[in-house]
């Protein structure tokens, strides 16, 4: 960093820790060396990755029509959304109702049975195969060959 | 005259009438309802000036707005179509009652005159108050509500530059804009001073953080040698698992990875997944099923 | 309940492939996304490319050469869509195309860079319309229906219960006997879905939620047929009053 400018050690008894840059004459910085270090340099230019300035579009300026256009859209999705919702909804109600009188039915029935089956499983995982489905299918869409390493049940 | 438990306590600051200095012990505002003063009023929002910054964020008219549902959410149709059902079948116990958490208890106001209006007494045990744990039925499935992303980088306290890095290091791998972490207190022995950059955080929804989980479970994780799964005691007992990644992890991300000359230190995080389960176990049952794993050998080897 | 102590009970089990493609969007959904996505590129914030592509390097050349320079603004010219503001190589007023430079693909090519191919969603079994595969209609969850003797009906497979051996356990074990070991389930719960009564006899028949994530059922008895189905195709082949009790459990 002191390679360019000239430090002043004429005077012998001024701290020259403090006097680190001083130019003597006047010198046009570089292009390429602006002056920081090169880790100084990475980190401006992290910032300015992150920053807005220059990087931010124009804001939207919507006509009276596009906005209730716009408008109309998020509504329509909104509505649809909320139907969906509800599908739902009633579905998983349904299927919470049935295995109530599944197990109301098996209660009354067998005892034993229900007893089995009324153990509580909170804490059991779902399978790592059970995977998200994708865009695309993979190559090897099923995997056939499967046999069963310890006996269960 | 108060009945027992209607008193209501306040949290807001205590002052007197023609003085700012506070005062100990005295309310200050009305404790008979009704009680004013107690909603908040924004003050932008009744100014004339910047009509433009008064819309709500979802707003297209709002400079702050940010399009949402802009992909297909394949994690979200996977939670929708599969996981609920599921969740709640394995979750199902016959004829469950609501279990009650431990709760402040009241005082007998028939044995003294003095106990009308005292503080509720503390609960009965070690332990502090907790919440009720309510039977899941169709309503109350639990979801991935949030996560959080925590890069504290401890070496920022010598260079404070590393925390510039931490923050761009979150940004490129969630592809949102995080927030700085700023020490609160003065430890000498750390070395640490207060409002000093300390790192980055992040908080995810939606599809972001469907994405940064998907990417995870999907690739970061799988990379990770000897990686065991996420541990069985992580938990804060209320539905909400952590979890931690390495620097060493953290380049497997496809974003650090395709980019390794811009990132020769990386930074670890945590990663805390906040659901809305009400005990740890229905919330690593939920988790489980973003294919993200879990360390069930120890349980294993005990039985 | 009409009887007390039924004749029998039984367990069937109703074994699920999960989908392995994504769900096809609806005209409507896929319009709004793409609505929703040309917004937000729109109000993206400009690529910084100095921070990707050093300066001065052949990468950074090639990346520069492939983007379509905007139209600058120049003194004294009439710009009919509007004067061009341009920050960083963007025209501020409208989306930015980054354009990935592309290379000559070479049909041997194994390098990671090589672009990527989908493999399409419509399998070989699709187009057979094969139904007793397991890779048939990849955006479905599929159910595993079979039907015993040429008399018999199209239902999930069930097993009677005879001791006390828990429900989950008889259906199983009853599976792997009608369809061979090479079964990789696993049963979601103990606890069955449902409860259907069967008119005839009295029986009671729980159905247990089972997935399918490998291997394949391959029936042990010549009579017995089976098939994967939809829930669209499974109203096509069972009576309606066994879809309507059980078409609620059943998954897109």
């Amino acid at each position: 960093m002191l390679s360019t400018p000239r430090l002043i050690t004429r005077c012998k008894n001024v701290d020259t820790s403090i006097l680190t840059i001083i130019r003597t004459k006047r010198t046009k910085a570089n292009k390429n060396s602006t002056g920081v270090s090169p880790q100084m340099q990475r980190v401006v230019t992290q910032l300015s990755v992150m920053s807005a300035r220059k990087k931010q579009p124009k804001m939207l300026k919507l006509s009276n029509e596009d906005l209730i256009k716009h408008q109309t859209i998020e509504t329509a999705w909104k509505i649809y959304q909320d139907k969906l919702q509800g599908q739902r909804t009633l579905r998983l109600k349904k299927q919470y109702f049935a295995v109530k009188e599944a197990m109301d039915t098996l209660k009354e029935v067998s005892p034993a049975l229900f007893y089995e089956a009324n153990v509580d499983e909170s804490g059991k995982t779902f399978p790592m195969e059970l995977r998200v489905p994708t865009d695309a299918p993979p190559r090897e869409i099923w995997h056939y060959d499967y046999t069963l390493k310890t006996t269960e049940t | 005259m108060f009945r027992n438990g209607s008193a209501t306590t306040f949290n807001t600051s205590k002052r007197g009438f023609f003085t700012s200095t506070i005062l100990r012990g005295k309310p200050g505002c009305a404790l008979v309802p009704p009680v004013h003063h107690l909603v908040k009023i924004d003050k932008s929002k009744l100014s004339p000036r910047f009509p433009g910054l008064k819309y709500d964020k979802d707003d297209i008219r709002s400079p702050a707005y940010h399009p949402k549902n802009t992909h297909q959410d394949r994690v979200q149709e996977h939670y929708l179509n599969t996981l609920q059902s599921d969740m709640m079948l394995m979750n199902y116990s016959h004829e469950a009652k609501t279990e009650k958490g431990l709760k402040k208890r009241t005082w007998d106001v028939s044995k003294s005159p003095y106990h009308v209006n005292r503080p509720l007494r503390r609960p009965q045990g070690p332990e502090g108050q907790r919440p009720d744990v309510h039977p899941i039925i169709w309503n109350n499935i639990p979801s991935i509500d949030n996560v959080i992303l925590n890069c504290y980088v401890a070496e920022s306290r010598d260079n404070e530059l590393l925390a510039v890095s931490a923050l761009l290091q979150l940004q490129q791998i969630t592809g949102c804009k995080p927030s700085i972490i700023y020490s609160k207190s003065n430890v000498p022995n750390w070395k640490i001073r207060s409002g000093r950059q300390m790192g980055a955080k992040i908080k995810l929804t939606g599809l972001p953080m469907h994405q940064f989980l998907s990417t995870l479970s999907e690739i970061v994780l799988p990379r990770i040698r000897k990686y065991r799964g996420i541990k069985l005691s992580s938990g804060d007992s209320l539905g909400n698992i952590s979890l931690g990644l390495t620097a060493a992890d953290v380049k497997f991300f496809p974003e650090i990875d395709a980019n390794q000359d811009l990132w020769p230190k990386t930074f670890g995080f945590h990663i805390t997944i906040n659901t809305t389960a009400e005990t740890d176990d229905r919330a690593r049952t939920l988790i489980s099923g973003f294919q993200l794993p879990f360390d069930l050998e120890p349980s294993k080897k005990e039985a | 309940m009409t009887t007390k102590a039924p004749s029998t009970i039984r367990a069937a089990l109703v074994l699920a492939r999960t989908p392995i493609v994504v769900p096809k969007l609806t005209k409507f959904e896929s319009q709004y996304i793409k609505y929703k996505s040309e917004l937000e590129r729109r109000l993206m914030w400009t690529f910084p490319a100095y921070y990707y592509f050093k300066k001065g390097t052949m990468s950074e050349y090639k990346f520069q050469s492939a983007q379509k320079k905007p139209i600058s603004k120049q003194p004294g010219v009439w710009y009919p869509e509007g004067i061009p503001d341009i920050k960083h190589c963007r025209e501020r007023s409208t989306k930015q195309e980054v354009i990935i430079p592309k290379e000559t693909p070479k049909s041997d090519d194994t390098s990671v860079s090589r672009p990527v191919v989908k493999n399409p969603a419509v399998t070989r079994a699709d187009e057979s319309n094969d139904l007793t595969s397991l890779e048939r209609q990849l955006r479905n969850t599929l159910y595993l229906l079979v039907k015993s003797g040429s008399k018999g009906e199209w239902k999930f497979p069930s097993f009677d219960v005879g001791s006390n051996q828990p429900l989950h356990e008889v259906a199983e074990s009853g599976i792997r006997e009608i369809g061979g070991n090479k079964l990789n389930t696993w049963t979601v719960s103990r606890k069955p879905v449902k409860v259907l009564n069967d008119g005839k006899d009295g029986s009671l028949e729980f159905l247990i939620k089972s997935r399918i994530f490998s291997g394949e059922f391959v029936p042990k008895n010549k009579d017995t047929e089976f098939k994967w189905l939809t829930k669209e195709e499974i109203k096509d082949f069972v009576n309606k009053d066994y879809y309507d009790n059980t078409e609620y459990l059943l998954d897109k």
